[in-house]
C-alpha cells in the first residue's frame, strides 16, 4: 500500500498581491521500500512539502494522503496521534530533549500514546542503530553521529511506516553523514517509506528517486531503476 | 594517468604476464577503465623497449614480465609527480554547454535539466555501487567518481542560476574573426 500520497498539492503563503506559490500542484507517492529525495534552491518548496507530506502544514488545495488517510480529514487531535503513530521525523537539529536519556528520548512517541514495554522497545531500536549500551546516556554524553542515530530509531519506532528526514546529515562530518545516510537506506530497504529533503546531491544520491523543485514546481526526477513511479506534474 | 604507469605500478608487486595484468588493472580500477588485452601487451612492448620492463622465459606458453631498475625509477618518479589539470581530457559538458549557449535555437535549460538528470543517475548507480562490500582501492575509486559527479551537478546548478540572469552579448561576426595566415 502506498505510504504517502500528495494529491495536486497547492500551498499558497500570503493572500492577494503577496501571495507566494510555495507548491504549485505537486503530485507524489512514495511506496514501501522507497527513499525518496528533494532537492532544490532556498525556497523552492522543499521544507513546505516535508511540512505538507507529515501533517505539520495543510495545503491550500489537493490532498496529502498518508497510509490512504487524508490527513485533512482528521481533527486536530486525531492528526497529533496520527502523527505520533505513523510517521517519524529527522531534523537537522536533532530536536532530542536534553533531560532525557537515549531510550527515553526513543520511547517517548510510544510513552504519550501509553504504550506498555516502550523501555524495551526503544532499546530493540538503538541495537537496530548500533546504539546498544548507549540507552542510560544523555543526549550530551553522545558524539553528534551517535545523537542523529538516536533520531533516527526514534523516527523508526514503533508502527511508524514514514520517516521524513530534513537536511539529516546537515551538521555531521562526511563520513558520519554517510552512516546516517547507511542507516536510513537499510531502514527503508527493510519496508519503511522516507523522504529525505536535502542540498547534497551525493546525500540525494542514496534514494530510489530525486525530484527536483524549483518554485515550487516539480522541474525534473531522477529515477534510479523504477519506471513505472507514479510522480508527476500536468 | 597512462596505462604505462599503471602496469609498471602492477608489475612492482611481481612478475605477471598479460592476462594477469589485465585482470589486476581491472580489480584495482573496479572494471571503471577497461583494457583489452591488445593495449596491455602492445604497452608491455613499448615497455620492453624502452628497459622498463624485462621479458622473463615462457612459463606454461605465458612469458611474464618483470619490472626493471629504470622502471622502478620512472613509476617513483610518476607517484613523485601530480597530475596536472591540463593532462587531462577536455571537459565535454561544458564545452557542448558552452556551445549551447551561443548556438541559436538550443533550449539551453533543457540541456543543463537533461545532463543533470543523467549525471544524478549516475550518481545513484555509484552509490548504489557503495553499498556493497569492496576493497579500500576501489572504494576510494568509486568514491572519486562520486565527488566528481557531485561537483558536476553542483556546476550545472550554477550554470541553471547564472542563465536566469544572462543577457545575451552580440556575438562577433565570423567576418570579423582575424584568420591566421
Amino acid at each position: 500500500m502506498t505510504v504517502l500520497e500528495l494529491r495536486g498539492v497547492h500551498r499558497v503563503h500570503g493572500t492577494g498581491e503577496t501571495a507566494v506559490n510555495a507548491l504549485d500542484d505537486v503530485s507524489l507517492t512514495v511506496e514501501p521500500g522507497e527513499l525518496v529525495a528533494v532537492m532544490g534552491p532556498s525556497g523552492s518548496g522543499k521544507s513546505t512539502l516535508l511540512n505538507l507530506a507529515g501533517g505539520l502544514d495543510s495545503p491550500t488545495s489537493g490532498q496529502v494522503l498518508v497510509d490512504g488517510t487524508s490527513l485533512q480529514s482528521l481533527s486536530r487531535k486525531q492528526l497529533a496521534a496520527w502523527r505520533r503513530k505513523r510517521i517519524g521525523y529527522v531534523f537537522q537539529n536533532l530536536n532530542l530533549i536534553a533531560s532525557l536519556t537515549a531510550a527515553e528520548n526513543v520511547a517517548l512517541p510510544l510513552d504519550l500514546d501509553g504504550v506498555r514495554g516502550s523501555r524495551k522497545q526503544a532499546e530493540q531500536a538503538l541495537s537496530e542503530v548500533d546504539l546498544d549500551g548507549y540507552a542510560d546516556r544523555f543526549p550530551d554524553e553522545m558524539s553528534g553521529g551517535q545523537q542523529q542515530r538516536v533520531a533516527i530509531a526514534r523516527a523508526l519506532i514503533g508502527e511508524r511506516r514514514l520517516v521524513l528526514a530534513d537536511e539529516p546529515t546537515g551538521a555531521l562530518d562526511s563520513r558520519t553523514g554517510e552512516t546516517v545516510l547507511r542507516l536510513l537506506r537499510s531502514k527503508v530497504d527493510a519496508g519503511a517509506a522516507a523522504v529525505l529533503v536535502t542540498h547534497d546531491a551525493r546525500h540525494a544520491a542514496w534514494a530510489d528517486r530525486v525530484v527536483f523543485l524549483r518554485d515550487g514546481v516539480v522541474v525534473d526526477v531522477s529515477e534510479r531503476d523504477h519506471p513505472e513511479q507514479l510522480l508527476s506534474t500536468p | 594517468m597512462s596505462v604505462k604507469h599503471g602496469l609498471l605500478a602492477l608489475l612492482e608487486r611481481g612478475p605477471m604476464y598479460g592476462y594477469q595484468l589485465r585482470a589486476a588493472f581491472d580489480s584495482a580500477t573496479g572494471g571503471t577503465w577497461p583494457l583489452n588485452i591488445g593495449q596491455v601487451y602492445t604497452t608491455l612492448s613499448r615497455l620492453e623497449r624502452d628497459d622498463l620492463v624485462a621479458a622473463l622465459p615462457e612459463n606454461d606458453g605465458q612469458r611474464p614480465y618483470e619490472i626493471t631498475g629504470h622502471g622502478r625509477d620512472e613509476l617513483k618518479k610518476w607517484f613523485a609527480t601530480p597530475v596536472q589539470r591540463g593532462d587531462r581530457p577536455r571537459d565535454e559538458v561544458a564545452i557542448k554547454l558552452a556551445l549551447a549557449i551561443t548556438t541559436p535555437g538550443v533550449d539551453v535549460a533543457k540541456v543543463v535539466m537533461t545532463q543533470r538528470t543523467a549525471t544524478m543517475r549516475t550518481l545513484q548507480e555509484y552509490t548504489r555501487l557503495k553499498t556493497q562490500p569492496g576493497d579500500l582501492p576501489w572504494l576510494l575509486v568509486l568514491d572519486a567518481m562520486i565527488f566528481q559527479a557531485e561537483a558536476e551537478l553542483r556546476w550545472l546548478d550554477h550554470c541553471e542560476a547564472s542563465l536566469l540572469r544572462y543577457e545575451p552579448q552580440a556575438l562577433p561576426q565570423t567576418a570579423d574573426v582575424e584568420v591566421p595566415r
